[in-house]
């Protein structure tokens, strides 16, 4: 979240390479592009500043530094993973990391939640089998995760066509 | 192992995730079952990932490290680099077809599994570091702090670092 308010700064505010209402398209859109979205909005703010050359170096401006330091942490961290206090440190980081990664579930998940809840009982309720169906799939039926996405994906693109249908058609 | 396969499952996870830690599904149900990685690295790379600068999804170049050393993290490295790039193509054809309900649907349906998944992959890394008093206690504790969207990840973690030496389960 932290370089994602530095990078708005930096883009919009100081160097002003795109306007306010392009930062917002661009990061909205990537909220659909595979992968990390932070670097996928940095190839689209490179490729406005200047073409391919943009996209090459503010990839590389973004991913030197971070990927620098995630690497060199990670190697003390081989150094001195055996020593008892290490051990016990994560012990008690590992439970916390679980927990923000749970709010991190409610967030990703409250959205599409919340526009089901306002198309009717039937979309929400199909949400929830959804999500208590790929639990039940990974953890109980051990479906390769493409084929959860895909059918969960698949499954709901049905139920949307076939209510826009039904709506194109009542009118 | 085979550098191909171990560099095509990172790749497959970044290209099947949408956000931060959107990897760490696909990648958390392929490794381990190959024995190419064990739960505990999975909590060991989320924690350095989260003190790291930059992206969260960056995580996974720790991963690749803990696993592959440092062919493992260019691998890794390479695996996020590129499915990012696709937005070039998707940026002009989402523009032609993002009001139809069929795309809308599955971007709903995609994004509900992927919370599903997600919650199955958190609860086989808790289970890793044991589940006790200790263990739950911080797990409540961060969900609070974090909840309040005012403490930062990394305070969230130097806290649970210093419990985690102050009250040895």
């Amino acid at each position: 979240m932290a370089t994602l308010t530095l990078l708005r700064q930096a883009a919009v505010e100081q160097e002003q390479w795109v306007t306010e209402t392009e930062f917002t398209r661009f990061w909205s859109l990537v909220q659909l592009a595979p992968g990390i979205n932070l670097l996928a909005l940095t190839t689209l703010i490179g490729r406005k500043v200047s073409g391919a050359k943009g996209v090459f170096l503010a990839l590389l401006g973004l991913l030197l530094p971070s990927v620098g330091i995630t690497v060199l942490l990670t190697a003390a961290y081989t150094h001195i993973q055996h020593a008892p206090i290490v051990q016990h440190i994560l012990s008690g980081i590992i439970p916390a990391i679980v927990g923000v990664g749970l709010v991190t579930a409610w967030q990703i998940a409250r959205p599409p939640l919340e526009q089901s809840r306002r198309l009717g009982r039937s979309s929400f309720l199909l949400s929830l089998v959804l999500i208590g169906g790929s639990i039940f799939a990974a953890r109980l039926g051990h479906l390769p995760v493409v084929v959860i996405l895909g059918g969960a994906g698949g499954g709901y693109a049905l139920w949307s066509l076939w209510k826009h249908r039904r709506a194109q058609a009542a009118q | 192992m085979s550098l191909l396969l171990y560099f095509w499952l990172f790749l497959k996870a970044s290209l099947f995730s949408t956000s931060g830690m959107g990897n760490l599904p696909s990648l958390h149900a392929d490794l381990p079952a190959r024995h190419w990685a064990t739960e505990r690295q999975f909590g060991e790379a989320l924690t350095i990932g989260s003190i790291s600068p930059g992206p969260t999804g960056l995580w996974v170049i720790s991963l690749g490290y803990l696993t592959g050393g440092l062919r493992g993290s260019l691998l890794a490295l390479l695996a996020v680099l590129l499915p990012p790039l696709l937005i070039l193509g998707i940026e002009r054809l989402y523009r032609r077809v993002q009001n139809h309900p069929a795309v809308e649907g599955f971007v709903h349906g995609l994004g509900l599994a992927v919370v599903g998944i997600f919650l199955v992959a958190l609860f086989g890394i808790l289970a890793s570091a044991g589940i006790n008093t200790r263990s739950v206690v911080i797990l409540l504790a961060a969900i609070g702090l974090a909840a309040t969207k005012r403490v930062p990840v990394l305070g969230i973690i130097g806290l649970a670092g210093i419990v985690g030496v102050a009250w040895r389960g």
